[in-house]
């Protein structure tokens, strides 16, 4: 129980010194190594409670995926000075206050549909696809579509560019 | 207490690993002597066997150079994400039927979701060493592995779905002969992706020794060094004990401690194998590389799982 405990504090740990490095650094590189251990910290909170599948779909696609494309875009960002590429301005207070808009709304939102329609939480990966793959199939697949057409958009917009 | 054992089969990883580097390397010598006609080590220890041993300690003792333009504390702790990961994926390994040393009812998924943070700590320590070369490297090694981490997931589902189990124990139990040509398509895939995975020749392109003098490492030495090579050859054990174990029935047609000592001897075969395509064949190119990615492979994996989906309902 003790270890269960404490891996508990590790991963809020890990959630909170990851955020706090992302919002109070200027080095863009140590930003996205903030939001990597603030994404491994939620993959460890899915575990604790009883979520593998979620906690291994987290570092499958947010850390091995998400996390790679931030870093590859700062790679191949324009280092004009040759330093290391930081954020040259920052608005502090309008992105606190769009944090916490954005975070009441999300919680607001849920609030409703939690014991809803979500997976109990000591369900697993069946659960989550039975809901996913069942009554939920029609939004599933709406959204694979759409990300599908901005993936498209994505390579017509790049094409054009370089016929530019 | 599951996080205790979990803790120490991560230690138990790492050691298989470091060890099976140290074994491996000396294979690998002999491999490639084999292949071009030369003997390989032969001086010290029977069969050169304990050149190893002199190795070791020169990684060790040699000195550790950091560049002054590096980013230090990322170019300094880079290279442990790389290993670790590789060998924390292991765990999930089903060593002998009925055991592995974590049965998690998403092993498989685990097994192909860890490793992925391999390929930050790759593209952290290629830009933390401030050059051209190593930048270059760690791009080519990141659209490397995440392409061909999608031909490789799908090889792996088609298991999946004729074991109806993310657990790697269940699809060990669920294994039937009759499987391997069944899924011979996805074995092949699998084998071909994993090699790309481990960044090994002919998928060397970002090490590329002549053009980018050994890409996202270039500035390392040392321990810190050897920490690369020891992922690369964890990479390889993990990936031929996963495909011994999934593809080709574990331990079949034994049971028991035969059983493991089978599983053994077909990673070993397996390791061969690799060895002997990357002293085989050359180097690919970089757009080749990626057109087979997504032209043949991802196809293909397709086919095989509308093959298995198709044999499935008649089960």
């Amino acid at each position: 129980m003790t270890l269960t405990i404490l891996a508990f504090a590790l991963s809020g740990l890990l959630m909170a010194g990851g955020a706090a490095v992302v919002a109070l650094t200027r080095d863009l590189m140590r930003m996205v190594i903030g939001l990597g251990t603030f994404l491994l910290g939620v993959a460890g909170m899915f575990l604790f409670y009883g979520q593998a599948f979620l906690a291994t779909a987290q570092v499958f696609v947010y850390v091995g995926g998400v996390l790679v494309l931030f870093v590859f875009a700062v790679m191949v960002v324009h280092r004009s000075s040759g330093g290391r590429p930081v954020l040259e301005s920052r608005h502090d207070i309008g992105a606190a206050v769009i944090a916490l808009g954005v975070s009441g709304m999300v919680i607001l939102s849920l609030q409703d549909s939690v014991g809803g329609w979500l997976p109990a939480s000591a369900s697993g990966g069946a659960a989550i696809a039975t809901e996913l793959l069942g009554g939920h199939l029609v939004v599933f697949e709406l959204l694979g579509a759409l990300l599908l057409a901005a993936l498209v958009a994505v390579l017509v917009i790049v094409g054009a560019g370089e016929r530019r | 207490m599951t996080l205790l054992w979990g803790f120490l089969w991560g230690v138990a990883g790492m050691t298989v690993i470091a060890v099976g580097a140290i074994l491996g390397v000396w294979w690998e010598r002999k491999v490639a002597a084999r292949i071009q006609m030369r003997y390989g080590p032969q001086q010290i220890g029977p069969f050169g066997s304990l050149q190893m041993i002199a190795d070791v300690p020169k990684l060790l003792f040699k000195e550790d150079i950091i560049p002054d333009s590096a980013d230090k504390p990322i170019f300094k702790y880079a290279p442990l994400f790389v290993f670790g990961p590789i060998a924390v994926s292991m765990v999930v390994i089903p060593f002998s039927a009925g055991w592995a040393p974590l049965n998690t009812s998403v092993g498989v998924l685990f097994f192909l979701a860890v490793p992925s943070i391999e390929v930050i700590a790759i593209l952290l320590s290629a830009w933390a060493s401030h050059n051209t070369l190593s930048t270059l490297g760690g791009i080519r090694a990141t659209a490397q592995m995440i392409s061909y981490e999608v031909p490789r997931s799908l090889a792996v589902l088609a298991i999946v779905l004729l074991a109806g189990s993310l657990r790697p124990l269940d699809v060990v139990d669920a294994w039937r002969w009759w499987w391997l040509p069944l899924t011979f398509i996805a074995f092949l895939i699998y084998f071909i992706a994993s090699i790309a995975e481990m960044n090994r020749g002919p998928f060397d392109i970002p090490e590329a020794e002549s053009e980018l003098v050994a890409g996202y490492f270039a500035d390392y030495s040392g321990m810190r060094w050897a920490s690369f090579m020891m992922a690369e050859y964890g990479g390889m054990i993990s990936a031929s004990l996963f495909g011994a174990a999934l593809f080709l029935g574990a331990g079949w047609p034994f049971t028991g401690a035969l059983g493991v000592v089978a599983l053994i001897v077909k990673t070993i075969a397996l390791m061969t194998i690799v060895m002997w395509v990357k002293w085989t064949l050359p180097r690919l190119r970089q757009d080749h590389l990626m057109s087979f990615c997504w032209k043949v492979l991802t196809p293909l994996a397709l086919v095989q799982l509308v093959i298995v989906g198709v044999v499935l309902p008649w089960l």
